[in-house]
């Protein structure tokens, strides 16, 4: 009996000895092929089947030359989020970078992906990508014309791309001085942020002609319709070069009707949005701010302080006017997006993808 | 993690019983005068690579990657290759080229695939508080890379011709001509690489094979020194000039790339070194100019900057009685940037002045040193470093040793002024530098061996970064603080049996490097791991020389990364497996080095940064003629 288990432990230590070389070798050359590129640890991983119209769309950046711009939807009756949505949706594929803009389509999404070059067609209730739009430089905002076509403003190129959105391919283009931003219709016109000139130009949208250019302040980043169909056109100033300044602009006589001054040179405002019935304006200056359209000066408080937090992005809900604001952290972690009511209270927040930026309201 | 660490054990435990009845003397010292960096530098922490190891690299990038523990940002053939000591930035790296500083004035940076191998012999990486005696600024650590003259010799050359896969072709030229003490020497250098390889694209489903596009590129360099012998010492100096021209390949998830851009550099040092019974005297100045020319073609960006920097250096040190030296230098530095990034011309002056003590006893060294900087006429007066080595026992070499300090790393050019974003109100980078390990040595007939450990602790406070802003820029902010500590371990061992050398090699470092400050309530990179700083870093080489043949086997383990601050995303870990044969073959004074190198034996495929891809096994055949 004792000499079995003296045998045993022998041939214990023996195997032990054994698995020790073996383990060594193995190691020495082993070499891992599953896993290659960014790997995650805690991602959400199940696919969203069919989004319906109470998701809240949230456009996550990611950085520049990282390839990891990511959608996720956030229900605002359940409360539900699904991060990583085009990433599930498509067998592990990723978006690219950086996420800049998104547009719905009736049940296609748009999502115009910048630095890669290219905007991914998607179905919105599944987010299936169905095609994809190649041969940009650098796309920024996609604005939809008519059925058959849609325009595309670029950071880079002297053109704004014309997309046909049967065949889902570039087929025209319309020369403009350089970079070109956000864009809004009216009338078969189509208004655009034109950052290299500070201009507004206006485009003939059945001909796609150049009409006239009309001169604002330094950068024009953002521009809304209002319920009069008057154009606000919100200006940052630069790198404080001058102050920055709201305008609004009336189409029909071609003229701006008022500015608003913003008092601190410093001040950079960015990301106006207006609200559901279109007579409130929000944007960020550090902090959320709302003006009327009919105010005549820029409120001196904000609706809502940033708490020491970033934020980078705003949405407003257009059903009940809540107020959603991405904080970016500190661009290379998880982004937050904090919902307000309408009102400034904040009733929730949540955690999203990297940078999240833009939003949208599923329709 | 668990795997990794039963392989740390495998390794050291056969290394261990390998090294009980073997080695000899190892290190590879260089001959050089015995001057204050020397002297003081012994109970710091320095990775010395030796001459034939950087000789079979292709560049500096290379060098480091295989023989040391510390992390390269590789961006692939082609790309730029940035390193990080200790778990801190890429401007916390210094890089000496013959005692001048050769970092950017705007960036603060190097790329180290821009350094040829054969224009140096010398590549010493000085960690941590090493780098304290040479200058102020290398938070993580220093790279010095250097020839020094050989009067030795009447005249010497090397012809070298390499083909490799990927398209690559090297030839390398390096010819001395010493008369009456007046020495003349110069090096030669081409590069061209397609770099065409083939890689999984891991961002597409089932990872389809892809040829990497737009990684051309052709590098030239010539430099030239001259040196003349003096009675105690030596004069001379050097110029550089080296032409780079590259495309830049893109993130594997673009379609398209059509960046290139073209580095150009000339750098001329002059150096004077006085060796006297209690004196010595080392200066040097040098002037460098920088041309960086960067293009994209489908984003019409065109950007063009220049820069000049004149550094100069003067070490003194006198030898009180035996067991005391006072040890001075003094710097001053000039830089000048201009860039379509800058209004107009930028300047900065860094001047600073060192001064301190070193005890010399039997058994224990002890050295005590401030600098008093003026940085852009802001007065730093208090920068202090303290260290020293201590001989435990009477018969044996083994030595305890200790360094603390202080470091600033000033804002570069870039911070300050670049427009849109440069902050001109950024305080400099302040690091709390320590470190304590021992060393053990020994030599035994034709065994050698020995082993270094060291823990270190920095803690970095206005650690400057840059961030996007709402307002669609850049901004840099004192905004960090970072904690890092870990250890590091080399261990070296020769032997010789008959003809018969084995020499072995492994360094290892383990990085924990934590951000302690959280810049809102909903940061998650509180206590978190830095993005791209392994844990753990290895390399081991083993080299046999029999006669006139030798092999080489070369083993390096970089460790996962995180990439996002709240550690949620990571890159996986990467072995590599590198061999390599060389044949010399004497006739008359001739020699003819036939060399055949397998990079990435096992084919492994990886990505060192995120989504750029790297090749796969390739081969390098390279033939020379020495004289």
């Amino acid at each position: 009996m004792k000499s079995i288990q003296t045998y045993n432990i022998k041939s214990y230590t023996y195997r032990v000895k054994s698995i020790w070389v073996v383990c060594c070798i193995s190691l020495l050359f082993s070499c891992k092929k599953t896993e290659l590129g960014p790997q995650c640890i805690s991602c959400d991983e199940t696919p969203i089947t069919n989004t319906t119209s109470s998701d809240v769309l949230i456009l996550n950046e990611g950085n520049f030359g990282w390839s990891n711009a990511s959608i996720s939807i956030y229900n605002k009756e359940s409360h539900s989020l699904h991060n990583n949505v085009f990433k599930n949706a498509n067998n592990g594929v990723s978006l690219g970078d950086v996420a800049q803009s998104f547009l719905q389509i009736d049940d296609k999404g748009y999502i115009v992906v910048n630095n890669s070059g290219k905007i991914e067609v998607v179905n919105t209730n599944d987010f299936k990508s169905v095609a994809t739009i190649n041969g940009f430089n650098s796309p920024r905002f996609m604005l939809k014309i008519n059925s058959q076509k849609a325009y595309v403003t670029d950071l880079y190129s002297s053109f704004i791309q014309i997309v046909n959105l049967q065949s889902n391919t570039i087929v025209g283009n319309i020369p403009t001085p350089g970079w070109t931003e956000q864009l809004v219709l009216l009338n078969d016109t189509a208004y655009v942020c034109d950052m290299k000139n500070n201009n507004i130009l206006l485009i003939n949208a059945n001909n796609d002609q150049l009409i006239d250019s009309i001169k604002v302040g330094i950068s024009p980043n953002s521009i809304v319709l209002d319920k009069n169909n008057q154009i606000w056109v919100l200006c940052s100033g630069g790198f404080s070069q001058e102050n920055a300044r709201l305008f609004q602009f009336n189409p029909s006589n071609r003229s701006v009707e008022k500015i608003l001054t913003f008092s601190n040179i410093n001040d950079s405002p960015n990301s106006l949005c207006a609200s559901g019935n279109k007579d409130e304006l929000f944007f960020i200056n550090n902090h959320v701010y709302k003006v009327l359209i009919s105010d005549t000066v820029i409120p001196a408080t904000p609706i809502i302080s940033t708490n020491g937090n970033i934020f980078y992005g705003l949405g407003i809900d257009p059903e009940n006017n809540d107020i959603y604001v991405a904080d970016a952290v500190d661009y290379v972690q998880n982004g937050i997006v904090f919902r307000y009511s309408s009102s400034g209270s904040l009733i929730t927040y949540f955690t999203t993808g990297l940078i999240p930026s833009k939003f949208w309201f599923i329709h | 993690m668990r795997r990794f660490g039963v392989l740390i054990l495998c390794l050291i435990s056969s290394v261990l019983t390998f090294a009980q009845n073997k080695y000899s003397d190892t290190t590879i010292t260089v001959k050089t005068f015995e001057l204050i960096d020397k002297k003081v530098s012994k109970h710091y922490k320095k990775t010395v690579i030796d001459s034939v190891s950087i000789h079979e690299s292709q560049n500096l990038s290379e060098v480091i990657q295989n023989h040391s523990s510390v992390f390269i940002k590789d961006y692939g053939p082609s790309g730029l290759s940035s390193i990080s000591f200790r778990g801190t930035g890429a401007s916390h790296t210094q890089i000496q080229w013959n005692g001048v500083l050769l970092n950017s004035p705007m960036n603060g940076q190097i790329d180290f695939s821009l350094f040829p191998t054969v224009f140096y012999n010398n590549v010493e990486l000085n960690h941590g508080a090493t780098s304290l005696l040479d200058r102020n600024g290398a938070l993580g650590g220093s790279v010095n890379i250097f020839s020094t003259p050989n009067f030795e010799k009447k005249y010497s050359g090397l012809v070298r011709q390499s083909v490799g896969s990927f398209g690559t072709f090297k030839t390398e030229v390096s010819t001395s001509y010493n008369t009456n003490g007046l020495l003349l020497e110069n090096q030669v250098y081409t590069f061209t690489a397609q770099n065409d390889f083939e890689y999984k694209n891991s961002s597409k489903l089932n990872f389809p094979v892809e040829q990497q596009k737009n990684a051309e590129m052709v590098q030239y360099g010539v430099q030239q020194g001259i040196y003349k012998k003096l009675k105690s010492g030596w004069i001379g100096g050097r110029v550089w000039w080296f032409d780079s021209n590259r495309n830049l390949p893109s993130v594997l998830t673009k379609a398209y790339a059509n960046e290139k851009q073209k580095d150009q550099s000339i750098r001329t040092v002059l150096e004077y070194q006085i060796f006297k019974n209690k004196f010595s005297l080392k200066a040097s100045t040098g002037f460098v100019n920088d041309n960086l020319i960067y293009e994209d073609k489908s984003t019409k960006l065109f950007s063009k900057s220049k820069s000049y920097l004149i550094d100069n250096t003067i070490n003194t040190m006198f030898n009180l009685n035996k067991k005391l030296n006072i040890i001075n230098q003094f710097n001053l530095r000039f830089e000048s940037a201009n860039s379509s990034g800058f209004s107009e011309t930028k300047k900065a002056t860094h001047s600073s002045w060192l001064t301190g003590v070193v005890f010399e006893f039997d058994r224990t060294q002890f050295n005590a040193i401030n600098r008093f900087l003026v940085v852009n006429n802001q007065v730093n007066a208090l920068s202090p470093s303290f260290g020293g080595k201590h001989q435990i026992l009477f018969k044996e070499k083994l030595f305890i040793k200790a360094n603390v300090g202080i470091n600033y790393h000033y804002p570069t050019l870039n911070d300050l002024y670049w427009n849109p974003g440069g902050n001109p109100m950024l305080k400099p980078e302040q690091s709390e530098m320590s470190d304590v390990g021992f060393n053990y040595s020994k030599s035994f007939q034709n065994h050698s061996v020995e082993l270094d450990v060291l823990g270190f602790y920095n803690f970095v406070n206005n650690w400057i970064l840059w961030t996007p802003t709402s307002s669609g820029y850049w901004l840099p902010a004192n905004l960090k603080e970072v904690e890092n500590k870990g250890f590091e371990a080399m261990l070296s061992t020769t032997s010789t049996y008959k003809k018969i050398k084995l020499s072995f090699n492994l360094n290892y470092a383990y990085t924990k490097s934590t951000n302690t400050k959280a810049n809102s309530e909903f940061d998650n990179s509180l206590d978190k791991q830095l993005i791209y700083v392994p844990f753990h870093k290895l390399n081991t080489t083993a080299t046999i020389n029999f006669k006139n043949t030798s092999l080489f086997y070369n083993y390096s383990f970089t460790g996962s990364r995180y990439i996002s601050t709240d550690n949620n995303w990571y890159m996986p870990e990467y072995f590599l497996h590198q061999i390599g044969v060389s044949q010399q073959i004497r006739w008359n004074k001739l020699a003819f080095i036939v060399n055949f190198k397998i990079t990435n034996l096992l084919n492994q495929d990886y990505q060192a940064m995120a989504y750029r891809p790297m090749p796969g096994r390739n081969y390098l055949f390279s033939v020379s003629v020495k004289f």
